[in-house]
């Protein structure tokens, strides 16, 4: 007797719409992507009930780090490369092309003015290996901050200013911060919290 | 002419029969192309960051015009005081001044989050009771929050994100502290 056999087919999976779904999904993630700056130090932030969302555009970032120290940063290349031109010729400091160009692409730095020049001499690998001394915002001696702050505002004046600090920096270093801003009557600026849960039964009024 | 033969040559049914071409299949194998979708996706998860931070806005006395602004000054009894020690302890002076005999005895530790709540919540209940709302109908309690030098910035950031939590609407960020105060707190102003 003849056995019947079974006719084998390789299994197929129509692969059509996984296929969909992958690239709709990628297509999410492509526009609301927004890359993880390089940042010059790893900065872990406290945590807050606040909802105020951070802006997109036009703010100014001083992050203190766990070890007190700080670095300065703008949002915009255009501005950032306006700033170094203002900040150069208030101090009297010389940049060539190359070094501003190379400062407009640092998102931010901790690098006193004296020193910023040699910084920005370095090669890109050198200048990731530095370990940047951040800026001095003493307010007797130097305050390269203030300085920092006067001219980065004057290169865009919209510019919202954010304290970005570590969990661990010592309080007398923020006050330090806000000293050098309040010295410039700037006397608002956020604080850049991660978000927390609000307790239980908690309502915003 | 344009038709290309994929009937695969010499299978014909007879020479003078009709050519029909075999149909091709059109179904394309999307594996290798949904395999390259989630790379892409794996690749953009990983490189980019989902949460955004919040930020909280603070804002401080102007002191430029400080000397101008003098106004009388707040009774002890409506005030607490929370100094930010190290350690992550907070030290509350509640409703005592600081020049009082008993203000060593009244200065009470607590940890961020849950207990320090409990104390402001409490201190606030005593405010209205015995002072009753303002003309506006706002509580007259009034937190002084004064970091000391061991604190950290977080401490700084839960002690305002408490007065988000439990609203107290009147609260201040001072660093200087009194005579009074330094002799008050001794050595929990040192590093």
């Amino acid at each position: 007797m003849p056995i019947v056999k079974p006719v084998r087919r390789k299994p197929a999976l129509d692969m059509t719409a996984m296929c969909d779904v992958a690239f709709l999904l990628l297509t999410f993630f492509i526009l609301t992507a927004k890359f993880k700056s390089q940042d010059a130090a790893e900065i872990e932030t406290p945590s807050s009930i606040s909802g105020i969302k951070v802006p997109d555009k036009d703010i100014m970032t001083i992050s203190i780090d766990k070890d007190g120290k700080v670095y300065f940063g703008i949002d915009n290349q255009v501005n950032r490369r306006a700033m170094l031109e203002n900040i150069a010729a208030a101090e009297g400091l010389k940049f060539d092309e190359k070094q501003i160009k190379k400062f407009g692409i640092q998102s931010n730095f901790g690098v006193p003015l004296n020193q910023l020049g040699a910084w920005l001499n370095l090669s890109k690998e050198q200048m990731g290996a530095f370990k940047q001394p951040g800026i001095p915002v003493d307010s007797t001696a130097q305050n390269d901050l203030a300085k920092w702050v006067y001219n980065a505002r004057k290169a865009n004046n919209d510019l919202r200013i954010c304290i970005k600090g570590d969990n661990f920096s010592k309080f007398p270093v923020f006050k330090n911060v806000v000293g050098s801003l309040q010295a410039q009557n700037i006397n608002k600026f956020n604080l850049i919290t991660g978000t927390e849960q609000a307790p239980a039964g908690w309502k915003a009024d | 002419m344009s038709e290309i033969d994929t009937s695969g040559g010499g299978k014909g049914k007879g020479k003078g029969g009709k050519v029909r071409s075999k149909k091709a299949s059109t179904s394309v194998d999307m594996t290798p192309m949904v395999d390259l979708g989630f790379l892409l996706i794996t690749f953009f998860i990983l490189a980019t960051t989902l949460s955004k931070p919040s930020s909280m806005t603070l804002n401080v006395p102007d002191k430029s015009n400080e000397k101008e602004q003098e106004t009388e000054p707040l009774k002890a009894s409506k005030v607490a005081t929370l100094f930010l020690g190290k350690n992550n302890v907070a030290h509350v002076l509640d409703g005592v001044a600081s020049s009082e005999d008993g203000a060593k005895a009244a200065l009470k530790d607590f940890s961020y989050g849950f207990p320090l709540r409990e104390a402001l919540m409490k201190a606030r209940v005593r405010v209205d009771a015995e002072f009753g709302k303002d003309a506006k109908g706002e509580s007259q309690f009034v937190c002084v929050i004064k970091p000391l030098r061991g604190s950290t910035y977080k401490n700084t950031v839960d002690a305002i994100d408490e007065m988000a939590i439990t609203k107290i609407k009147r609260y201040a960020l001072v660093d200087a502290l009194t005579p009074d105060e330094t002799k008050l707190l001794g050595d929990k102003t040192k590093d």
